[in-house]
């Protein structure tokens, strides 16, 4: 009961904040900053429903990242389509085109699945890059990249971004509680027993690779439509899927709040760090993923829990 | 056909080199299961030490060969006997996060260290060619073609004759028994981490005559790495030649006929349909979980 108090304490106070703000004369930048933070949790959960649970390592997230960045760019700049049906749209082809690619790259085991699905966000990238010199058309615009209709204040990108964190959260939440979520941790104990026990490993695999994809692709149209302009390098960017692997470690894989506590970590530590020193903003968060595996292998909250554990 | 065959001898040339600065990760992802994402570091780290060697002693670059390659051997040795062996017996995951964490603080502070600038070593040889029957061949890239054979080959009599390459094959095998055995296998992992770094260190001494050399040089040469390993068997140490050799010929092709963009997109789509098709290799001999 009390962390439902939390919750929905915290969720009130985030949503009031922009409107107190404004009287009591919170800056714009504290809401852009927050939108942000929001955004990383809701990329880094939505990871984490992959990999945390399933433990299938996805090196390639950011392909529907960009996937859902482009789809709404397209979608509203040709058409002219208005922006959340494009980003409802963007967030099914992203997990329309996962089906396909989970199909045979979830068969894969271990590191040959991450290989492989790096493999397919680096073509993704490349074929975005090219296609239009190659097959001559103006489709893509290749690497001149797409300028999107300008969109409403950050105001609007901070209660999106907030919603959509808190639906993947929930996600989250409820596959730790629900039968298939069981199913996707006995795969990432033991994928034969879990078979054994009558999972159908393939196709909860498929559906868990299919719903972090959908939202990938949600949070990709919504980041791009903040941008107003978007080019391959920018939104197929492999630095992307890193961080979302670093967040996710940094605060604890396969747990509801870990990656909300790695991504709103890292962010905050980026923004204090990287105005004034760039470079060891780098080598800092280096040292941080060097100690953190080797002396908290389960991250910040696998260490608290663990901790708790022992006293109990 | 004399651009096809001047692009085919180009994409031979080029997969030499692949070769070069791939063999090392096969080895150590064989031996230890350690997918190296520091591996472009090394090479970045290669090409820094011939490119200060030349510019501040004006010693040739050839002739840094055995500075970077000692070098990076005692960087290996120590990366692994200090961080690494610490979490070997985990799960494979833990390895890639922590390399990352490596590759982080190596690319950084070479960045805060030497600047973003690009750089170059030229020599007087740089631009010197072999012209045969109207073929241009570069004779940098041909040295380096000769001493990537000379490097896979030797690495391969190592590990089949030498007592050492026997102790680090029985521990790539089955590191209870090689223990059981008497095999420390802590510092076998260390020695073999050690080879694989140098190798890579001298790939890049070797690169660095021709490309161009910056920090942050290192994450595309990580994934190449990926690419040419996987093509010829993941931990099968002559694989990374045949990986090599295709990607650099499949690479120069497209370049030629196509355009230089789409050769980047069709190495990808190559090695993801030969993971899905093929996971061991086109030899068949790579490693399979």
């Amino acid at each position: 009961m009390p962390l439902v108090v939390t919750i929905t304490g915290a969720s009130i106070l985030f949503l009031v904040l922009p409107a107190v703000g404004r009287v009591a004369g919170v800056s714009e930048y504290v809401i852009r900053f927050l939108a942000i933070i929001f955004l990383w949790i809701g990329k880094t959960a939505s990871w984490n429903i992959v990999a945390g649970y399933t433990g299938y390592i996805d090196f390639g997230a950011v392909a529907y990242f960009g996937i859902g960045s482009y789809t709404t760019a397209l979608l509203m700049t040709k058409p002219d389509l208005p922006f959340l049906l494009s980003m409802l749209i963007s967030g099914l082809i992203s997990a329309g085109i996962a089906l396909p690619i989970g199909l045979p790259t979830l068969r894969l085991r271990g590191v040959y699945f991450g290989i492989a699905t790096l493999a397919f966000a680096e073509a993704m990238k490349q074929i975005v890059l090219e296609f239009d010199r190659t097959a001559g058309l103006r489709f893509f615009e290749g690497p001149h990249g797409i300028t999107l209709p300008i969109g409403p204040g950050n105001e609007f990108f901070y209660y999106a971004g907030f919603v959509i964190m808190m639906i993947v959260l929930g996600i989250n939440s409820w596959i730790e509680r629900s039968k298939f979520g069981y199913g996707l941790r006995a795969i990432r104990e033991s994928e034969l027993t879990a078979e054994l026990c009558g999972v159908d490993t393939l196709a909860s695999r498929m559906k868990a690779y299919a719903i972090s994809a959908f939202f990938l692709g949600v949070i990709g149209s919504l980041e791009a439509y903040w941008l107003t302009y978007i080019t391959p390098h920018m939104v197929f960017d492999v630095l992307i899927t890193i961080q979302m692997v670093v967040m996710a470690l940094l605060g604890g894989m396969g747990t509801v709040l870990g990656p909300a506590v790695g991504a709103a970590f890292l962010t905050i530590l980026y923004e204090l760090l990287y105005k004034d020193f760039p470079y060891t903003y780098g080598i800092i968060v280096g040292v941080i993923v060097v100690v953190v595996v080797l002396l908290m292998p389960k991250g910040i909250i696998g260490a608290f829990k663990g901790k708790l554990r022992v006293k109990s | 056909m004399s651009l096809f065959l001047q692009s085919l001898i180009n994409g031979i040339l080029l997969g030499g080199i692949y070769a070069a600065y791939s063999a090392g990760f096969s080895l150590i992802f064989g031996v230890m299961g350690v997918v190296n994402l520091f591996h472009g570091e090394m090479v970045m780290l290669g090409a820094f030490i011939t490119y200060f060697a030349f510019t501040l002693f004006h010693i040739d670059p050839f002739v840094t060969l055995p500075f970077s390659i000692v070098l990076l051997f005692v960087f290996g040795y120590l990366v692994q006997k200090v961080i690494i062996n610490r979490v070997v017996e985990s799960p494979p995951m833990i390895s890639y996060i922590l390399t990352f964490g490596i590759h982080l603080i190596v690319a950084y502070s070479a960045l805060w260290a030497w600047s973003a600038d690009f750089r170059t070593v030229t020599t007087g040889y740089s631009g010197m060619n072999a012209n045969v029957h109207g073929m241009i061949i570069p004779y940098a890239r041909l040295v380096t073609f000769g001493i990537a054979l000379f490097v896979v080959m030797g690495l391969y009599l190592f590990l089949y004759k030498s007592e050492t390459g026997r102790a680090i094959r029985a521990t790539a095998q089955d590191k209870e028994t090689a223990r059981l055995k008497g095999v420390n296998i802590h510092h076998i992992y260390a020695v073999t981490f050690g080879i694989g770094a140098a190798i890579t260190g001298m790939a890049g001494s070797l690169m660095s005559t021709y490309f161009i050399i910056f920090p942050q040089m290192g994450l595309p040469y990580t994934i190449l790495a990926f690419c040419i390993v996987v093509l010829g068997g993941m931990g099968y140490v002559p694989g990374a030649l045949w990986g090599g050799l295709i990607l650099g010929v499949i690479q120069s092709v497209t370049a030629t006929y196509l355009n230089a963009g789409l050769s980047g997109a069709l190495t990808f789509i190559l090695l993801f349909v030969m993971l899905v098709v093929r996971p061991a290799g086109i030899a068949g001999k790579g490693i399979i979980e």
